[in-house]
């Protein structure tokens, strides 16, 4: 979950950037360590670096990590042959690599390709049974297919062995309430709030919760949201009144 | 009950709603519909609130939320209606939260509409089918689907309203709407979206 100070610094960078006031590179770098969604800027950024042979090269070894971004994002823009293009240049630097095999298997699961994605991902957990990212990736494939039951597999299993993933948690949390599973979803907002105290959406999406479950729930859900008016939209304490 | 009404949309309500399922194209999103009921016949869509983009699951019953009765009450409308767009582009089927709070429309607008934006079915403004399926509750209390007998109980007011749409997607207008989430986020943006059409 990003805090409004940092979602404040990412949309002024974006706006910065999109209205040609330079950059790019940090613009970048912050939506991958905050691990947002912007692919369509991420796509349009990113290529404007990776195809101007000064800029590609000033970035040094970190020009590989761009193209592992800009690919993702391509994937997620329908733009496969863009993704394709990328992938091929991180082929030709790295061959056989399991990270680079990776993304080829995303880039299957972008065309629909799932049985052959599927098979791609068991042979690649064959060699690293821990790899974090493949496992989410197969839930991701289960969501997308619509089977959210066999998303929500995936995804207790995956958090029987990572279970301090916030990400998985909150992701579990959302495909249950949207089945209406209420009880199941504020067991994992109740992971969530344990492992992040101080961050308020945890407390804000359980108190909405507690009124669903029960109409006598409602004194817990106004506990809930008291305790989130304490806390700075940052997830710091609002320092008490003199 | 809904039995023989046609059902018209207004351009502004028919591209405002299909904007906002573009701009949380990851997300599913919802949103009320605004109207009246018209020479006794027909039932008027003549404006949408988008409301949400997050947690729709848990979202108080539509009487608890803001009903924008003051503004829209004032030129003669309620509502008459409840939009939803599905998280995957390829979902066509009715959620039952969209038949929850489509149920809780129906009780006070018993021709009340339940619309499903199709944005995966879209393509560059051909046709004059609206980009969205219908439903309405009938005597069995359940909701159908109109027009999937082949009727055209369901059309977009103006005729070239595919034609227009399309051109607010192609300059990317849909980042311009605001929700009612984008509200509770920051007070200064009017779900209302007054400028939008401008």
């Amino acid at each position: 979950m990003v805090s409004k100070t940092e979602e404040a610094q990412v949309n002024r960078l974006e706006n910065q950037v999109d209205n040609g006031g330079g950059g790019a590179w940090e613009y970048l770098c912050l939506v991958r360590k905050l691990k947002l969604r912007r692919s369509d800027k991420v796509l349009k950024h990113g290529l404007s670096i990776l195809n101007d042979p000064s800029k590609r090269s000033s970035l040094g070894h970190e020009e590989w990590t761009l193209y592992e971004q800009v690919a993702i994002a391509a994937m997620d823009c329908q733009c496969l042959d863009v993704a394709k293009g990328c992938i091929n240049v991180l082929q030709k630097k790295f061959p056989g690599s399991k990270r680079v095999g990776r993304l080829e298997a995303m880039l299957l699961e972008a065309k629909g390709s799932w049985a052959e994605a599927g098979k791609a991902y068991s042979s690649l957990l064959e060699d690293n049974a821990l790899d974090q990212v493949i496992h989410k990736r197969r839930a991701a494939m289960e969501k997308a297919q619509g089977n959210l039951s066999g998303a929500i597999e995936c995804l207790n299993k995956y958090l029987e062995i990572f279970m301090a993933d916030h990400d998985a948690w909150r992701e579990l949390a959302e495909i249950y309430v949207s089945l209406q599973m209420y009880k199941q979803a504020a067991f994992c907002y109740e992971e969530l709030i344990l492992s992040q105290p101080t961050n308020p959406l945890c407390h804000l999406a359980y108190a909405d919760l507690s009124p669903k479950r029960s109409p006598l729930r409602a004194c817990e859900a106004a506990g809930c949201h008291c305790s989130c008016s304490n806390m700075e939209p940052d997830g710091n304490k609002k320092d008490s009144a003199p | 009950m809904g039995g023989e009404l046609r059902y018209e949309i207004g351009q502004n309500a028919y591209i405002k709603l299909v904007l906002h399922a573009l701009k949380h194209k990851t997300a599913a999103v919802n949103g009320v519909l605004l109207g009246r009921l018209s020479g006794g016949d027909a039932v008027e869509i003549a404006d949408a609130v988008p409301s949400f983009h997050s947690h729709l699951g848990l979202l108080p019953s539509p009487r608890d939320r803001p009903s924008s009765e003051e503004y829209y009450g004032a030129q003669g409308m309620y509502i008459v209606g409840y939009f939803h767009a599905n998280e995957r582009f390829n979902d066509f089927e009715l959620s039952n939260v969209a038949r929850n709070i489509g149920d809780h429309v129906h009780r006070y607008f018993p021709q009340a509409a339940l619309i499903l934006v199709e944005t995966g079915s879209f393509t560059k403004g051909e046709g004059q089918e609206p980009v969205m399926q219908l439903y309405t509750k009938d005597s069995s209390k359940s909701w159908k689907l109109v027009g999937s007998d082949g009727g055209s109980r369901f059309s977009t007011k103006e005729p070239s309203a595919n034609v227009v749409l399309w051109d607010y997607i192609s300059t990317q207008k849909w980042q311009d709407v605001v929700d009612f989430d984008d509200h509770l986020d920051d007070i200064s943006k009017d779900w209302l979206n007054p400028e939008l059409f401008k």
